[in-house]
């Protein structure tokens, strides 16, 4: 097989955030020390024991991510995204910036906002920043600050206006749900007012935290049917003014959604502890696939030759009905992640496939949600991993 | 969609965000955007490299030129090019 080049880059920097979205694709089971960017991890009286897993369960340091910057140039990576938790909770976040800058990469920040000021989206900015990613929860206050579990909604408009004043691309993240989905034209006319140059609206995949919130987030059928209709009338109108990108929610659909462009074939995720994976969701979906650390490998080797890149690279893995569908090459038999928590093997043919023999794992949620009706059940809120203070001076929680 | 007509007075200009450099693996020029990667055709590679503030018309005669070929001849391979940019939104005409 020839070995396919990667395209980007996901720096997941931090799993620390100051929000509580129910929705998180973050790992529900993290242990995460503080960064070792600033100082060593608390707890220096630790037993022999505790301290070897302080160690390994620390963020990378600033220089083992600038390190990785430069291998992932070299490896002929062109773009690189920031993302968390909340990417702006590392204060060496402009010394990355610049480090991609320095390595020809397209940088991208994925935030929630929370701790962007003025002197802060400068220095992005003056680092070379190219371009930034704003999520928001809702264009309601109200509800969107009950979705993030705190008061951020107002900071965001700020964000927004100052991130437009600094002449930077701006796109805004929707994640659409069950709660906030009928207000799909209001939040694209946020976007309009806000003068985004692109609006994402992806409805709630499920995976970490989404996973566990399932039966709360999962829209209603008919609550679908009229998003795609607004989302698609919504596109042909602003053609040429705002990109929309309208992500479906695919346990409605007849066929999976394609795994990126293929496992292992344009994009690799780094998480926090330097873990390096084939998708940003793999390690807590999949337990059986073991990941390389960039503290022990280069990303070259990693990319190439490890086992969990290799697993599922092209199509011989594939079982049936997948080996032998014309479709093979366009969805990769959809998504190993969804594979894996469903049907409890990650090799499985999606189960959102209609010619999967397990599509009844997805039809019995559906079904089940059918019989609450409209009567969702609360949410568990995100919280962060142990040991990990977040600071957010800007935001009150309002629980 | 409508392909977008394009005046030979024109200057067109990298939108904002959208940065032109060299893929050094295969030492071609693409194009870098917030959604991704645009590998340029040697025509486009070589109009966007003259995007400098000159109008549709002078970079049609600059090419014209350089590779000895009569304008008229380029003008409907710039233009298409022009309007397949404009159309993604990584160029911008003024
Ligand atoms: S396995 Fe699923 S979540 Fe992971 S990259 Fe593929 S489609 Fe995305
Ligand atoms: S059988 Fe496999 S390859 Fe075919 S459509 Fe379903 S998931 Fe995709």
């Amino acid at each position: 097989m020839t070995n396919p080049r990667p395209y980007a880059l996901l720096a997941e920097i931090t799993y620390r955030c100051p929000l509580h979205c129910p929705y998180c694709s973050n790992p529900i089971a993290v242990a995460c020390a503080d960064a070792v960017e600033s100082a060593v991890p608390s707890g220096d009286t630790a037993e022999p024991n505790a301290l070897r897993t302080a160690h390994t369960t620390a963020e990378l340091s600033t220089d083992e991510w600038k390190r990785v910057i430069r291998e992932a140039a070299d490896l002929g990576i062109l773009q690189i995204g920031f993302s968390g938790g909340e990417p702006l909770a590392r204060r060496d976040l402009p010394d990355l910036i610049r480090a991609a800058r320095e390595a020809n990469l397209y940088s991208n920040l994925i935030t929630s906002g929370i701790g962007l000021d003025d002197d802060r989206l400068c220095a992005l900015r003056d680092a070379g920043l190219d371009s930034i990613q704003l999520s928001f929860q809702s264009d309601n206050t109200n509800l969107a600050d009950e979705i993030a579990g705190t008061r951020a909604h107002q900071h965001k408009l700020d964000v927004a206006a100052k991130i437009r004043a600094a002449n930077i691309p701006l796109s805004l993240n929707f994640v659409i749900h069950r709660r906030n989905i009928d207000r799909l034209p209001q939040m694209i006319e946020l976007a309009e007012s806000l003068h985004a140059e692109r609006v994402e609206l992806a409805n709630v995949q499920f995976y970490g935290w989404a996973f566990l919130n399932r039966a709360a987030l999962l829209p209603t059928r008919e609550q679908v049917v009229r998003a795609r209709e607004i989302a698609t009338a919504a596109k042909a109108r602003l053609a040429g003014k705002i990109d929309i990108f309208y992500v479906l929610p695919d346990y409605y659909e007849n066929r999976p959604k394609p795994c990126l462009s293929g496992w292992g074939q344009r994009y690799l995720t780094v998480n926090p502890i330097g873990e390096v994976l084939p998708c940003p969701t793999a390690s807590s979906a999949i337990p059986d696939l073991r990941f390389e650390n960039v503290r022990a490998r280069d990303l070259d080797w990693i990319w190439r030759e490890s086992e969990s890149f290799n697993r599922f690279r092209g199509t011989e893995w594939m079982p049936e009905p997948c080996q032998s569908c014309p479709q093979r090459e366009i969805d990769f038999g959809g998504c190993r992640c969804q594979a894996a928590l469903l049907t409890g093997n990650a090799a499985n043919t999606d189960p959102v496939c209609e010619l999967s023999p397990n599509r009844a794992s997805v039809d019995a949620v559906l079904h089940e949600l059918d019989s609450l009706g409209y009567h969702a059940p609360a949410w568990t809120y995100r919280t962060n991993p142990k040991g990990s203070p977040v600071a957010s001076p800007h935001v009150a929680a309002s629980r | 969609m409508q392909t977008p007509a394009i005046a030979s007075s024109a200057q067109p200009r990298l939108t904002r965000g959208v940065r032109l450099q060299t893929d050094s693996k295969t030492g071609n020029s693409v194009l870098l955007f917030p959604e991704g990667v645009l590998e340029l055709n040697e025509t486009a590679q070589e109009i966007l490299n003259r995007c400098d503030g000159r109008t549709v018309n002078e970079i049609i005669q600059a090419l014209a030129e350089e590779y000895d070929v009569d304008p008229k001849m380029l003008a409907v391979d710039v233009e298409e090019t022009l309007a397949d940019l404009k159309r993604r939104k990584l160029i911008e005409l003024t």
